[in-house]
């Protein structure tokens, strides 16, 4: 893993702005505030953060989105299933306690989330640094946070022992509700997007 | 009653877009949840505007939007995607999109956008 200090802090001001914006985007999608409670830029260990990832045994949902364009990103949104049951009755607009159970309905607005972060964080990249970024179909995925969180770095994990990772927490106003969003960028296309707008030159 | 033919791989963006149109009194021609089963659905249903998203599996919006233009010159597609870049928009028109919609949107703009298209007429 080769990343000096000032492209991780431009990956983080980048994170920070295109994260900013999916979670408004996320509030305008649910009709409720959606508030960025934590979100950091890191050098993580692979071992560790896999470790960290399987201690929680909770059933989770998650999608994941992949990216087309200039840079190399992947997304993984993640959320106890409970919390699925909540978002599907405020997307769909109807009285809190409405689903019961993981449905049709309920993995379709979770695949429509991932969509509008996906699309809201490539806006964002675009709009603001010049990247070229579409997101691909996301992949909805019902399975421990563990499992979800090894699928998300297989690739980067396979090529190194240390990746960079954005973690977000959002907390869903008016309710109890907490959502892992992981970003993963390919590290070698972020440097050449930071060293095209020329920040250091 | 103008009828509509309403293309998102999610179900409940479908869901919600129909709700919305039967709720400002169009009809719901059908459904589809690509590009492909689009054009299909097109031929088969006639209708008289489609809303299509641009990210879908198998056979994106895009192409949808391009294949039903190439079937009926004078179709009209309103793009509904929560991609607001400048290049998806122009991509859009250039292959003759009546309009574009972004992801999230108010019920509202899309009720006037899709009004604006019969009222072009």
């Amino acid at each position: 893993m080769n990343i000096s200090a000032e492209h991780l802090k431009i990956l983080d001001v980048m994170s920070r702005l295109s994260i900013d914006r999916a979670s408004r985007a996320l509030s305008k999608t649910l009709k409720t505030g959606a508030k960025i409670s934590f979100s950091k830029c890191y050098v993580a260990e692979i071992g560790a953060v896999t470790e960290k990832m399987n201690e929680s045994t909770d059933e989770m949902a998650g999608v994941m989105v992949g990216f087309k364009g200039n840079v190399g990103c992947k997304l993984l949104f993640m959320i106890p299933m409970h919390g699925v049951f909540i978002l599907t009755d405020l997307y769909l607009r109807q009285p809190s306690g409405t689903t019961k159970t993981y449905d049709e309905c309920s993995e379709s607005v979770m695949q429509e989330l991932g969509n509008v972060l996906a699309a809201h964080i490539c806006n964002s990249l675009v709009s603001n640094f010049d990247a070229t970024l579409t997101p691909l179909p996301p992949v909805v995925h019902n399975d421990y946070a563990g499992v979800m969180f090894s699928n998300l770095i297989m690739e980067q994990a396979m090529m190194d022992d240390k990746l960079v990772l954005i973690d977000t927490k959002f907390e869903i106003c008016k309710t109890e509700l907490a959502c892992y969003l992981f970003l993963v960028p390919d590290v070698a296309s972020f440097d050449k997007l930071i060293d095209a707008i020329g920040v250091y030159s | 009653m103008k009828k509509i033919l309403v293309v998102d791989d999610a179900k409940v963006v479908r869901m919600v877009i129909s709700k919305v149109l039967t709720k400002n009194g169009f009809a719901i021609a059908g459904e589809a949840e690509n590009g492909r089963e689009a054009l299909e659905k097109y031929k088969q249903l006639k209708p008289d505007a489609v809303t299509m998203d641009i990210t879908m599996p198998e056979v994106d919006g895009i192409q949808g939007l391009k294949d039903i233009i190439a079937y009926d010159k004078n179709a009209k597609v309103i793009m509904i995607s929560a991609i607001d870049q400048r290049d998806s928009l122009a991509e859009a028109i250039r292959n003759g999109a009546s309009g574009y919609i972004v992801k999230p949107f108010e019920d509202d703009s899309m009720t006037i956008a899709i009004n604006k298209l019969f009222n072009q007429e």
